[in-house]
């Protein structure tokens, strides 16, 4: 080894460790403040969610999904493993997006970035878990192989091994065996998706798709299969149920198809 | 201003995890040389209520159409089964429990129905039933999810971390929504859950008087003082009265 590469090698931890000290910097700047968070939640929020945060606004009580009770830290969205607090741009995408086929609209519009960062501190204000604990990493996506008849139908039989029929039945219509009687955290009513709708909740992107799979949705009864299914299976599983969508081509050519579905932004 | 609240902030979170490790660091392990045993018997006063069959709503053709109820076992001379027995407010004594606890999801049922454990320990989930169940832990206070994980098949088994903090933790699953289990996840290794007979026995504690309390899903819990002398056994026998039937 050369002197010059020697120096270089003794150098990297310290470059290394400045790196990382001029991103947690960057990382401070982009945490929202919660006092400026308040205001926002108050006028876009509490109308739903409650001034204390626990899902009990005026406008809330007849929604079905009701309102997110933000008092546990419990979040179904989330890149994180299952159990984790959501991470912040977990939450921001939530607030982008909306959710499908619930009361809770995107603030893609309404709010700046900005506006965002604060009132997601000021929301993560109503559980003590985010004083006490940190989210997890998020999970790691592989690449998305192509979309092909192939990839659909080793998906259906993925689909028959993981037992997805139990709560989303046979045909995906979201009436299996064990789909009555289930509740949330809150005690609320709570169904399994209906797959063949042609928009799920969380997006309807591949990646959106396996990320449920791998992270579960907390507080709800759909599990975490990250210990039971493997990448590819669930990237054939992914493909199965963008098959059963109505807005997924039939006659599949190999190309990976656009989803057109209305969850997308 | 916005540094000032950032600073309070930061008072306060640090102020808030210093608490919760002071909880944590009520209990020191020490060597106990001549330390006592308690054990007993917990009997439920009266007959045990009588409490309907689970009717079997999901996979009947492998969980059958229905399963006796597990809340009161009661074995030969009124012993009460699933009786978590521990010691509270003990702040020294022998080292935490480090072994894998286990939980095995099998004829539709959690096996054991309730264990105590401590913080640090693993637990190994698993499944013997060709149909999928979910193993769903939750604060038994607040129902907040500690983690949901599918088990989809039949031999699928995975080993996961308990919580950081102490807490009673209810288990459930959600496809099969009669199945319930309990884990008692305590800052102390003096703990014991009976067996069919009623009886307990937690060994190797130091001299002094505690509290032990015997806790029951339907009966409840009761606190009972209790008084150890160095290399002696002390009998505390125990008598909880059943829940009215709901």
């Amino acid at each position: 080894m050369t002197a010059m590469s020697t120096r270089i090698v003794t150098l990297a931890p310290a470059l290394l460790t400045l790196l990382i000290m001029a991103g947690r910097d960057l990382a401070q700047d982009e945490a929202g403040d919660a006092r400026q968070g308040k205001v926002v939640y108050e006028q876009y929020c509490a109308n739903c969610h409650g001034e204390k945060g626990d899902g009990n606004g005026p406008y809330g009580q007849d929604t079905t999904p009701v309102p997110r009770d933000f008092r546990q830290g419990t979040f179904k969205w989330r890149s994180t493993p299952s159990g984790s607090l959501p991470t912040d741009a977990d939450l921001e995408k939530t607030l982008i997006n909306g959710l499908f086929g619930t009361s809770m609209s995107g603030f893609a519009e309404t709010l700046t970035h900005r506006q965002r960062l604060d009132v997601i501190a000021y929301i993560k204000t109503f559980s003590p878990r985010f004083a006490t604990e940190k989210p997890e990493a998020p999970i790691e996506i592989p690449h998305e192989p192509p979309y092909s008849a192939e990839s659909v139908t080793r998906g259906e039989a993925a689909y028959k091994k993981m037992n997805c029929a139990q709560c989303h039945g046979d045909e995906g219509q979201g009436d299996g065996e064990s789909a009555d009687d289930l509740t949330d955290d809150w005690g609320n009513p709570i169904v399994p998706y209906d797959l063949t709708e042609g928009h799920l909740k969380c997006g309807n992107n591949g990646s959106d798709i396996y990320r449920v799979f791998i992270t579960g949705l907390n507080g709800t009864p759909m599990p975490s299969f990250a210990d039971s299914i493997s990448p590819a299976e669930a990237w054939d599983l992914v493909h199965f149920i963008q098959s059963l969508s109505p807005d997924y081509p039939k006659n599949v050519t190999g190309a990976p198809p656009t989803p057109v579905g209305k969850g997308e932004q | 201003m916005r540094n000032g609240l950032k600073i309070l902030s930061a008072a306060l979170v640090s102020g808030a995890l210093l608490l919760a490790r002071a909880a944590l660091a009520d209990y020191t392990v020490e060597a106990v040389s001549n330390g006592g045993t308690i054990e007993g018997v917990v009997k439920l006063s009266g007959t045990a209520p009588k409490i309907a069959p689970i009717d079997v709503t999901k996979n009947q053709d492998y969980c059958g159409q229905s399963i006796p109820s597990p809340v009161y076992s009661v074995g030969k001379d009124g012993g009460l089964q699933n009786v978590e027995v521990f010691l509270k407010d003990i702040t020294k004594g022998k080292a935490l429990s480090t072994n894998t606890i286990s939980l095995v999801n099998e004829h539709c049922m959690f096996n054991p129905r309730v264990q105590g454990a401590n913080v640090g320990q693993q637990i190994k989930i698993s499944s013997n039933d060709p149909v999928l169940h979910n193993t769903h832990p939750q604060n038994a206070s607040t129902n907040a999810t500690i983690y949901n994980i599918a088990l989809p098949f039949k031999g699928f088994s995975v080993t996961k971390p308990l919580p950081a903090v102490p807490e009673l933790i209810k288990v459930k699953c959600d496809a099969h929504e009669w199945m319930h289990a309990w884990i008692w996840e305590l800052d102390n290794p003096y703990f014991a859950t009976t067996g069919d007979d009623g009886h307990f026995t937690i060994k190797d504690v130091p001299p002094g008087t505690y509290t032990l309390v015997a806790w029951h899903e339907a009966a409840g819990e009761k606190p009972t003082p209790v008084t150890v002398s160095a290399g002696k056994t002390v009998t505390v026998n125990i008598q909880l009265a059943a829940a009215k039937a709901p």
